[in-house]
């Protein structure tokens, strides 16, 4: 089902100051689509999520669900929570401590009075979906993290709901089992024809994860595109900077020139991506660390630049440098069979796909 | 929203009635000590502050009060911090026993641990006295019980598990880390116990202390039983006297001595809040992980082990044991065949057979079963407005619920003395309910605050996503998830009503007799032997009450650790 959102503004009063948790936000968001909200902390994405779940009442503006109007300040009408039909992973997942893994999940279900053989069923179904066959009598007290992730997601599902949201839920899972279970969530998602919106702050998981990816700020959406455009081709350079490490270099546009708009800066003259900028106007070139290629020595091509190693640290997969080219100091990532050395000058060329302009 | 708007009328409503309970008294106390008696109540006069404040005897009193509330703190409080440190910090055997120090002599009521000292060492014919006397043939008692020093002891015993309460948790977060590096820079043990353990734990150290100085000024038990027959009045037995013995009890200059004690009282208890709230942010910082290595005791080990096994026979068997025997025996004699020989069930039929007795142990019960549910079914709304509504209101809700933690039972008694003789509820067994419920509010409201507190949203709101109705969800999600909290709340103020004794002996009236009333008229009457037996029933009630409240309060812990 497709999820609507038109104009919704929250304001929260705090101190006497009003805090603007989301600022007119306009979005739709396709049906049987994974959709992430992606943002730093309070940038207002589980505000929105609350608001499409019914758990927090907008200031203004209307939310539709598969074209049924569940919330509008002007016509007065406001859905409760448990009418919408959605299911929901919490953050802290949210098992009910005093009843078993069966009742957990079976819960939504007693709530529809589904007769008691069809739960079983439907319970023992959606347990084996999320590997957990033969822990119905477990006390849900008695589950790991990743066993109790595992439940909320069986408790969401169970009722086959159209839509389903995730607010942060890996976050409270360690770092490899946080790997593991991204993995599987993506695998149980593919194979469900359900819409999907997903909370995060973590850029892997948004990438990873998502159909479409909208990043978030200050209480807007301040650019949505599929995780590809997104990474390499941001408009915005807190998107650039947020989605993954970058260097971020101040920039003067020189002109377009042969498919390419040229930039002077510290690194020199460098041909990019084709941006529409005019001559003369800043901007900011972006540069991720994995593409800063260290030649040695061949030279040739466009946007050679010369430079000098000050710091090279092996963090195991990979070399990190730090190269210096005039008063810049760029981050690299080079592969760690690399023959590299500390003061010692190198050149690397960019490509200019990958060599992004940014406007902001 | 409806919602909103349903908290705000459900947050007002009580913060009017927890206001009625809990600030009613105190302006009925204020109006009562500027008033000319309880019949002229509203005609002005400043005479009972003039009086009460100008009489010499008041002077002496006073002193009294201080020696009483600042020695029997500091000695709970010292024996406190040695038990913490002797627990957490040193490898001194069999440290369950703590835990039982730490929780048994709260089954035993004041009232009675203080009567079973009297019964060992009343200068006349006290069992231990007697005994002391024939062995080194003295002419006079060796030991006084009834007085200031005697008081001092016995009150220090009593306050002491609550002091251990609030050190020994600070001790057991503190970082030993802070302590290691002492060492590693070179102090010895003593010298970082003096400058760095005892200076970190000093926020927990002082909120014992005045909390000592609380309970030491609310006090009744101790300085009735032991305080009254040597003639040494502190202010609680003091103000006892003006309205309940004499010919012409005095409430208006009870109410206006009342005034000064109960803002002593609030004071201390504001102090007490804001060191908590400080010893709280000493203990986040701690860190965690190492266990503190074991101070090895050597040679000290067995004589303070042998100290630590007197001192928990002092505080549980001592009193029971005395109580029993006494109540088997004819009259106050030392243990021997004759003795024994001479035992008999006399005063328990006696007891059993006396109507005012048997009058005071069905008020009793009736108070604590319905007080008890009366006071959770409010409590449970109020730690819900507390925990979960997050307003101005709800804060000041919680301030005003908070509030009757300070009150010292004599004198808000007398507050409410002033306001029921002005209503039908006088004399009448519902002026006790309602009084026990405003006093003994806190102890309801702390255990389901808690109980609210493991409820987190998410576990709510994921009931409504699952599609139950708000009505559904508070039958299937939270009351569950209430009940060991509702069932330990219930139990705690069960048990305290069962034994109350300060706010009893001023509102209490012939035919709303409660068992600790009896028992104090038993005392001053001599009738020991009686009074044994009315008390060991009274302990099994309340032993009865608090065991169940253990137990259930250890299957909450669990839930809570594996949720």
């Amino acid at each position: 089902m497709e999820i609507r959102i038109q104009g919704v503004s929250k304001y929260y009063v705090s101190g006497g100051k009003t805090i603007k948790a989301l600022d007119n936000v306009n979005l739709t968001i396709p049906a049987n689509h994974i959709f992430t909200l992606l943002g730093p902390s309070g940038c207002g994405k589980t505000t929105l999520l609350r608001c499409i779940v019914g758990l927090e009442t907008p200031d203004a503006g209307e939310i539709s669900i598969g074209g049924e109007v569940v919330w509008s300040k002007e016509r007065n009408i406001a859905v409760p929570t448990e009418k919408r039909g959605l299911g929901m992973v919490f953050q802290t997942y949210a098992i009910w401590p005093h009843m078993n893994v069966f009742d957990n999940v079976a819960y939504p279900l007693q709530i529809r009075n589904t007769p008691k053989d069809v739960i079983r069923e439907r319970v023992a179904k959606t347990l084996a979906f999320v590997h957990l066959e033969g822990f119905e009598k477990r006390p849900a007290t008695k589950l790991s993290g990743g066993q109790q992730q595992r439940v909320a997601l069986a408790r969401a599902l169970v009722a086959e709901p159209k839509v389903i949201l995730f607010d942060e839920p890996l976050s409270n899972l360690d770092a490899k089992l946080r790997e593991e279970t991204r993995k599987e969530l993506r695998s149980f998602l593919n194979e469900l024809k359900i819409t999907a919106v997903y909370v995060t702050h973590d850029r892997v998981e948004a990438l990873a994860l998502s159909d479409t990816i909208a990043v978030m700020r200050e209480g807007q959406i301040i650019e949505m595109n599929v995780p590809k455009k997104i990474y390499f081709d941001a408009q915005h350079r807190f998107v650039a900077d947020f989605i993954g490490r970058a260097n971020l270099v101040k920039a003067t546009v020189r002109g377009q020139e042969g498919g390419y708009t040229m930039v002077d800066c510290e690194l020199g003259t460098i041909a990019c991506e084709r941006r529409d900028i005019p001559a003369g106007s800043e901007a900011t070139l972006c540069i991720r660390p994995e593409f800063i290629r260290i030649g040695r020595g061949e030279g040739g091509g466009r946007n050679v630049v010369n430079g000098r190693i000050e710091t090279l640290i092996f963090v195991g997969e990979a070399y990190e440098v730090e190269i210096r080219v005039g008063g810049e100091l760029l981050l690299a990532k080079i592969d760690s069979d690399a023959d590299l050395e500390e003061g010692s000058a190198v050149n690397f060329s960019l490509e200019p796909a990958h060599c992004l302009l940014l406007s902001i | 929203m409806a919602q909103t708007q349903a908290k705000t009328k459900l947050t007002l409503s009580l913060i009017l009635i927890v206001g009625v309970l809990t600030v009613g008294p105190i302006v009925m106390l204020l109006f009562g000590s500027f008033s000319k008696g309880l019949s002229a109540f509203g005609s002005f006069t400043l005479d009972k502050y003039i009086e009460a404040y100008t009489d010499p005897a008041f002077y002496e009193v006073i002193a009294n009060t201080v020696i009483f509330v600042l020695g029997s703190s500091i000695m709970a409080t010292v024996l406190a911090l040695f038990l913490a440190y002797l627990n957490n910090r040193t490898d001194i055997p069999m440290k369950f026993m703590f835990r039982v120090i730490s929780i048994i002599p709260m089954m035993i009521p004041h009232l009675l641990f203080a009567v079973s000292w009297a019964l060992l060492l009343n200068p006349s014919n006290g069992m231990m006295n007697i005994a002391l006397r024939n062995v080194f043939g003295l002419e006079d008692a060796p030991f006084d019980i009834y007085s200031l020093p005697g008081m001092v002891l016995v009150e220090g015993l009593l306050d002491m598990p609550v002091a251990y309460l609030i050190i020994a948790p600070a001790m057991a977060s503190f970082d030993v880390a802070l302590e290691e590096s002492s060492r590693v820079f070179g102090a010895g043990t003593w010298r970082t116990l003096i400058r760095v353990t005892l200076p970190v734990l000093r926020p927990a150290i002082l909120a014992s202390f005045i909390l000592g100085l609380v309970r030491g000024l609310a006090s009744f038990a101790v300085p009735s039983v032991l305080g009254m027959p040597g003639r040494v009045n502190v202010l609680s037995t003091y103000l006892y006297q003006m309205v309940a013995t004499g010919f012409a009890p005095d409430y208006g200059k009870a109410a206006a001595v009342g005034m000064s004690v109960l803002a002593a009282s609030v004071t201390l208890i504001v102090v007490y809040r804001a060191l908590t709230a400080e010893s709280e942010k000493y203990v986040t910082i701690a860190g965690r992980g190492y266990r503190p290595t074991a101070i090895e005791l050597k040679a000290a080990k067995y004589p303070l082990f042998a100290a630590m096994a007197l001192l928990s026979f002092i505080l549980i068997v001592l009193p029971v044991a005395v109580l029993f025997y006494t109540s088997l025996v004819p009259y106050s004699m030392v243990p021997s065949a004759r003795a024994f020989s001479l035992m008999s069930w006399k005063h328990w039929i006696e007891v059993l057979e006396d109507p005012i007795s048997l009058l005071s142990l069905k008020n009793s019960l009736f108070l604590g079963v319905a007080g008890a549910t009366l006071g959770v079914a409010l409590s449970i709304f109020v730690a819900y407005v507390i925990v979960k509504v997050k307003t101005r209101a709800s804060g000041v809700l919680e301030s005003l619920s908070f509030l009757s933690f300070s009150f010292p039972g004599i004198v808000i008694g007398v507050g409410f003395m002033w306001f029921f003789v002005q209503t039908p509820l006088y004399a009448t067994i519902w002026a006790l309910l309602i009084g026990y419920i405003a006093t003994y509010m806190p102890y309801g409201i702390r255990p389901l605050a808690s109980a609210f507190i493991q409820v987190h949203s998410h576990l709510e709101e994921s009931s409504l996503v699952c599609g139950a109705s708000p009505l559904t969800t508070m039958r299937r999600i939270i009351i569950p998830l209430l009940i060991p909290g509702i069932v330990s709340a219930w139990i705690l103020l069960a048990s305290m009503f069962v034994r109350e004794l300060t706010l009893s002996v001023v509102l209490s009236r012939p035919g709303t007799e409660v068992l600790a009333v009896q028992i104090l008229r038993f005392a001053d009457d001599g009738l020991w032997g009686r009074l044994s037996a009315l008390g060991i029933i009274m302990i099994l009630i309340s032993t009865a009450l608090v065991v169940l409240a253990t137990l259930i309060g250890g299957k909450l812990k669990a839930v809570e650790a594996g949720g």
